[in-house]
C-alpha cells in the first residue's frame, strides 16, 4: 500500500521543499524542486515496473466516500509526462525568471513564489492523473484551475495578464462546474463515485447522455477545444515557462486525460463520441488556420496546441489505442518549441515573427534542438512525432476516405505552420543577437533528445503506450498497438507523404495566401465565441451595476433586499409543507406568569425601538429585548442558554456602543430621520419579514415533540458522557454544525479586521 | 479624588478569567461551556479596554495574540472534528465513545469534547478581543485626526 503513494507524496513535497530552499537562497528553489520532481519520477518509474495497483483510503465510510488512487498505464504515462516536463521547465525558469522579473521591476525573491506555484501545479496534475474517484477528479481538476489562474496572472501589474488569468479561470472553472454536475449525476445514478465500480455498473446500465455531455464539456473546456478555445491564446500573456508547461504537457492535457480516463463510459454512447469527433476536427481546422497567420510566436504555438489537442480528441472519440501516445509524443515537441521562443524573447526582446529572422547563426544549438522539436510536431520521420501521426492515420484509415482526407489536410497544415514558425525564427536574413544562457538552452536540448530517442527506438514506446491504452479501454484487455517504420505503400505512409507534400506546398506559396486568410479569420473573429464572451461579460457587468445601484442607494432597501426574499421563502415553505394542526395555541396557567411577564417586557422593549430618539437609546432598547429573553430562558429552566445570552448580550451592547462612536454623526442623524418616516414599501417589507418569522416560529413550536426533543436527548447526552444537554448537542449531536458556525465566526473576524484596517488607512 | 474603578477592574481581570476557565472545564456536566467561557473572558478584557485604555491592556500577551488564538481555536475545533476520520471514525466522533467507560470527577469529564469546547472558547475570545481592539484603534485614530 505505501508503495503507491510514494510518487504522489514526493510530488506533493516538491513545492514546500522548494519554498524552504527559496527562503534560504532564492536560486536554490528551482534546483531543489527539480531534484524532488526527478525523485518522484524515479519512484514512479520503479513502481510502474511492479504492475497496476489501487489504493483505497476510507474517508467518510457512512456516506460511501473514500479516497481512491490507482496506478495503471494511463496515470503512469501522464504522471511521467507532467513530472519530466515539469522538472525541465522549472530548471528553465531558473534562467528565465530573474531576467523576466527584472524587466517587470519586481524583486528577485518573487522567483521563489513562481517556482512554488509551478511545482504546486505539477503536484495537482500528478494528483489528477492518479486519483480513481469522480469527486477527487473534480477536486484535482479545480486545483489545477486555481493554480493556473495564479500562474497565468503571475505578472499581476500587467492588466492584460490579469484579464487573461480571469478568462481562463472563468472558462475552465465554469466548465469544471459542469463536469461536477456530470460527476454528481453519475454518482447518483450508480450510487458510488469510485471509478472501477462506476465502470462495472455502466457495463449493464449505460450512463445517461446528459451526464456524459456534462463530463465532456468539462474536458473540452480544460483542453481548450472549440468553442472554449479562445482562452488559450489569451493565456499566452503568462511568462513563457508557464505556457510551455501548462499549455503543452499539463493543463490542456488534463481535459483529454479525463476523456481517456472515463472512456469506458463514453464507449457505448456513439452520439456523444460523434459530437466529440466533430469538435475535434473543428478545433483542428480552427487552430491550424489561426496558427498559419498568427504573428506572435507564442500565439502560433497556442493555436497549434488547440489543433493538436483536436487531433487527440479525434483519436479519443474514435476509441483509438493511440490517444495516450499522441498526447505523450506531442508534449515534449511543444514544450521544446515554447521554451525556444521564450529563450528567443529573452535574448532579443522581440515577441513577433515579423520582428526576428536568421537567428540560426547566433543561436545554433537552439536552432538545432528546436528543429528537432518542430520536426516532431510536424511528424517527420526519425522523431517520436512520426508515430503520433501514424496512429492518427491508422485510426482514420479504418473510418474511410473522407476522414483520411481530413487527416491529410490537418497534418499538412501542421507541417506548414511549423515550418513557418521555425523558418520565421531561424531562417532568412541574418540577425546577430547575444548568446542565450546555457540553462535556457539545455532543457530544449534534453527535450529534443527525447524526441529523437523516441523516434529512433520506437520499441521503447510500445510498452507504456500499450499499458496506457489498455488502462483506458473498457475491457482492460491487451492492446495491440504496433510502432515501427514500414517502408511500403500502406495507406498510413501514403497519407504521411501526401501531408508533407501539402505542407511543403503551402509553405512555399505562403506569401500568396497569407493576406487573404488573415482577412477571413479577422472577419470571423467578430462573430466567434470570444466575441460572445466579451458581450456576456459586459452585460453581466451592467446587470451587477444596476443591481448594486438599486440595492445600495438606500440602507433600508438593502435590508429589505435580504429580509423580503427570506420572508417570502419562509412563507412558501410553510405553504407547500403538508402539516396537520399547523398552528396550535397552547394553554397558559398561573405557573407561567413569570414567563409571560418577561415576554411582555421584551415585546414592550421591541415596540419601543420604533420610537427611539437616538441610536444609543436604540442600542439600549435592543439589549433590553435580549436581556428579557435571557430572563425568559432562566425562568424556563434553561440556565445554560440564559447564561450565554446574558454574556453575549452584554458583549454586543458594549460593542454596539463602541461602533456608534466610529460612525460619523451626520450619517447617524440622517438614518435617524429616515427611520422616523417609514415609506409604504418599508411597511410592506417589514410586514412580510415579520409575519414570516412569526408564522415559522409558531409552526415550529406547534410541532415540538417533547419526547423526542426532551427525554431522548437527555438520555443520549448521558450516554455521550456529557450530562449537560446543551453541551452535548453543541459538541456531539450537532458537532459538524458547530464546526461550520465557528468557521463563519472566524471569517467574520477576518472581515472585521480587514475592513477596520482599511478604515484606519483611509 | 481617585476613582476606585480602575484598581477594582484591574483586580477583576484574573478572577473573571479563572471563572471563564471553570466554565469551560465544567461545561460537560454543569452550566457552562466553551461559548460562554470565551464571551466572559472577552468581557473581562473589554472592561480593561474601557477603563485603562488600549496601550495598558495590550501589555497582556493574551490580548496581543487574540487573533492568532482564534486561529488556534479553529484548528482545535477542526482537528477534534476531523482527526477521528483518519482512524476510520465518522467526523466529530468524540472519545470516549458512548458505552466506553468515562473518566472524571464531579462536573469535570475527561473527554475530547473538552478540546472542542476549548477551541470554541478561543474563537469567541479572539473574535471579541480583536473587534474591541480594532474599535479602540480606530477611535484613537479618529481622535488624532479630528478637529
Amino acid at each position: 500500500m505505501p508503495v503507491l503513494v510514494l510518487p504522489i507524496l514526493l510530488s506533493l513535497a516538491c513545492a514546500p521543499l522548494a519554498y524552504f530552499a527559496g527562503r534560504w537562497r532564492p536560486g536554490a528553489a528551482a534546483w531543489v524542486g527539480a531534484a524532488c520532481a526527478v525523485a518522484a519520477l524515479a519512484a514512479l518509474c520503479w513502481e510502474l515496473t511492479l504492475g497496476p495497483a489501487r489504493l483505497v483510503l476510507p474517508w467518510a465510510p457512512t456516506w460511501g466516500l473514500s479516497l481512491e488512487f490507482t496506478r495503471d498505464g494511463l496515470s503512469g504515462l501522464y504522471a511521467a509526462m507532467a513530472l519530466s516536463v515539469g522538472a525541465l521547465v522549472v530548471l528553465y525558469s531558473r534562467a528565465y525568471m530573474p531576467h523576466h522579473l527584472a524587466e517587470e521591476g519586481r524583486p528577485a525573491r518573487d522567483e521563489v513564489r513562481f517556482q512554488v506555484l509551478m511545482l504546486s501545479f505539477m503536484a495537482a496534475m500528478v494528483l489528477l492523473v492518479t486519483v480513481d474517484d469522480l469527486l477527487l477528479l473534480f477536486i484535482a481538476l479545480d486545483l489545477t484551475t486555481i493554480v493556473s489562474y495564479l500562474l497565468i496572472g503571475f505578472d499581476r501589474d500587467d492588466p492584460e495578464s490579469r484579464a487573461a488569468a480571469l478568462l481562463s479561470l472563468v472558462l475552465t472553472g465554469a466548465t469544471s462546474v459542469v463536469f461536477f454536475a456530470g460527476a454528481m449525476a453519475l454518482g447518483l445514478q450508480y450510487g458510488t463515485f469510485s471509478l472501477p465500480l462506476v465502470f462495472e455498473r455502466a457495463a449493464t446500465q449505460p450512463a445517461s447522455t446528459g451526464a456524459l455531455v456534462c463530463l465532456a464539456v468539462g474536458a473540452l473546456g480544460k483542453s481548450a477545444q472549440v468553442p472554449f478555445h479562445f482562452w488559450l491564446p489569451r493565456a499566452m500573456a503568462a511568462p513563457t515557462p508557464v505556457s510551455s508547461y501548462l499549455h503543452s504537457a499539463a493543463m490542456v492535457a488534463a481535459g483529454v486525460f479525463l476523456l481517456q480516463r472515463l472512456y469506458p463510459l463514453f464507449e457505448p454512447a456513439v452520439a456523444v463520441r460523434d459530437g466529440l469527433l466533430a469538435i475535434g476536427f473543428l478545433s483542428m481546422t480552427v487552430g491550424s488556420l489561426m496558427a498559419l497567420v498568427a504573428d506572435p510566436f507564442k500565439r502560433v504555438l497556442a493555436y497549434s496546441t488547440i489543433a493538436q489537442y483536436g487531433y487527440a480528441l479525434v483519436l479519443v472519440a474514435l476509441g483509438s489505442e493511440g490517444a495516450p501516445l499522441y498526447v505523450a509524443a506531442h508534449a515534449p515537441c511543444k514544450a521544446a518549441l515554447f521554451l525556444t521562443v521564450g529563450a528567443i524573447t529573452q535574448v532579443t526582446g522581440k515577441k513577433k515573427l515579423s520582428e526576428v529572422s536568421g537567428l540560426r547563426h547566433s543561436l545554433p544549438v537552439l536552432a538545432g534542438a528546436s528543429a528537432v522539436g518542430a520536426a516532431g510536431l510536424a511528424a517527420l520521420p526519425l522523431t517520436v512525432g512520426f508515430f503520433k501521426d501514424e496512429v492518427f492515420f491508422h485510426a482514420l484509415v479504418e473510418k474511410g476516405p473522407l476522414f483520411m482526407a481530413a487527416g491529410l489536410v490537418g497534418a499538412g497544415l501542421t507541417l506548414a505552420y511549423t515550418l513557418r514558425l521555425w523558418w520565421g525564427l531561424f531562417g532568412g536574413p541574418r540577425q546577430d543577437v547575444p548568446a542565450a544562457p546555457r540553462l535556457l538552452v539545455a532543457p530544449v536540448v534534453v527535450l529534443a533528445a527525447s524526441v529523437l530517442v523516441g523516434g529512433l527506438l520506437p520499441g521503447l514506446l510500445v510498452a507504456p503506450s500499450r499499458a496506457a491504452a489498455a488502462a483506458s479501454m473498457v475491457h482492460g484487455g491487451a492492446s495491440s498497438l504496433e510502432l515501427a517504420y514500414h517502408l511500403d505503400a500502406r495507406a498510413e505512409n501514403l497519407l504521411a507523404l501526401g501531408a508533407w507534400a501539402l505542407g511543403a506546398a503551402l509553405f512555399a506559396t505562403r506569401l500568396t495566401w497569407t493576406p487573404m486568410l488573415t482577412r477571413v479569420l479577422e472577419g470571423t473573429s467578430k462573430v466567434g465565441p470570444a466575441h460572445g464572451y466579451r458581450v456576456l461579460l459586459h452585460q453581466l457587468d451592467r446587470l451587477s451595476t444596476w443591481l448594486h445601484e438599486k440595492e445600495v442607494r438606500d440602507l433600508r432597501d438593502r435590508v429589505a433586499s435580504v429580509l423580503v426574499p427570506t420572508g417570502l421563502l419562509g412563507m412558501t415553505v410553510l405553504w407547500v409543507t403538508p402539516l396537520r394542526d399547523r398552528f396550535i395555541a397552547g394553554s397558559v396557567g398561573w405557573a407561567d406568569v413569570t414567563l409571560v411577564m418577561a415576554l411582555a417586557f421584551a415585546s414592550a422593549a421591541a415596540l419601543a425601538t420604533l420610537r427611539a430618539r437616538n441610536h444609543l437609546v436604540l442600542v439600549m432598547l435592543i439589549s433590553c429585548v435580549g436581556f428579557s429573553l435571557a430572563m425568559v430562558f432562566a425562568f424556563a429552566a434553561a440556565p445554560d442558554v440564559a447564561l450565554t445570552s446574558v454574556l453575549v448580550e452584554t458583549t454586543f451592547t458594549l460593542l454596539f456602543a463602541g461602533l456608534l462612536a466610529l460612525l460619523p454623526d451626520r450619517r447617524l442623524e440622517r438614518a435617524q430621520k429616515e427611520a422616523q418616516q417609514p415609506r409604504g414599501r418599508d411597511r410592506i417589507s417589514a410586514g412580510i419579514a415579520g409575519a414570516s418569522a412569526f408564522l415559522l416560529s409558531w409552526s415550529a413550536l406547534s410541532h415540538l415533540q417533547a419526547d423526542r426533543v426532551g427525554t431522548q436527548t437527555v438520555k443520549l447526552a448521558e450516554a455521550a458522557h456529557s450530562p449537560n444537554v446543551v453541551a452535548a448537542v453543541l459538541t456531539d449531536f450537532r458537532g459538524l454544525d458547530t464546526v461550520g458556525e465557528m468557521s463563519v465566526v472566524l471569517a467574520a473576524l477576518l472581515g472585521v479586521t480587514s475592513l477596520l484596517k482599511l478604515k484606519g488607512k483611509g | 479624588m481617585r476613582s476606585f474603578v480602575p484598581p477594582l477592574s484591574r483586580m477583576l481581570l484574573w478572577p473573571s478569567l479563572i471563572i471563564a476557565l471553570s466554565f469551560w472545564l465544567k461545561g460537560g456536566g454543569e452550566v457552562g461551556g466553551g461559548f460562554p467561557a470565551g464571551a466572559l473572558a472577552g468581557l473581562a478584557v473589554l472592561l480593561q479596554y474601557v477603563v485603562t485604555g488600549r496601550e495598558q491592556t495590550r501589555r497582556y500577551v493574551v490580548v496581543r495574540y487574540a487573533a492568532p488564538l482564534a486561529g488556534v481555536g479553529l484548528l482545535l475545533v477542526v482537528g477534534t472534528a476531523f482527526l477521528p476520520v483518519l482512524a476510520g471514525y465518522t467526523p466529530v466522533s468524540l472519545f470516549p465513545r458512548p458505552g466506553q467507560p468515562g473518566m472524571g470527577a464531579g462536573a469535570f469529564h475527561l473527554h475530547t469534547a473538552l478540546i472542542f469546547e476549548g477551541g470554541l472558547m478561543l474563537i469567541v475570545f479572539g473574535l471579541v478581543v480583536t473587534v474591541i481592539d480594532r474599535f479602540a484603534l480606530s477611535t484613537a485614530n479618529q481622535g488624532d485626526e479630528g478637529p
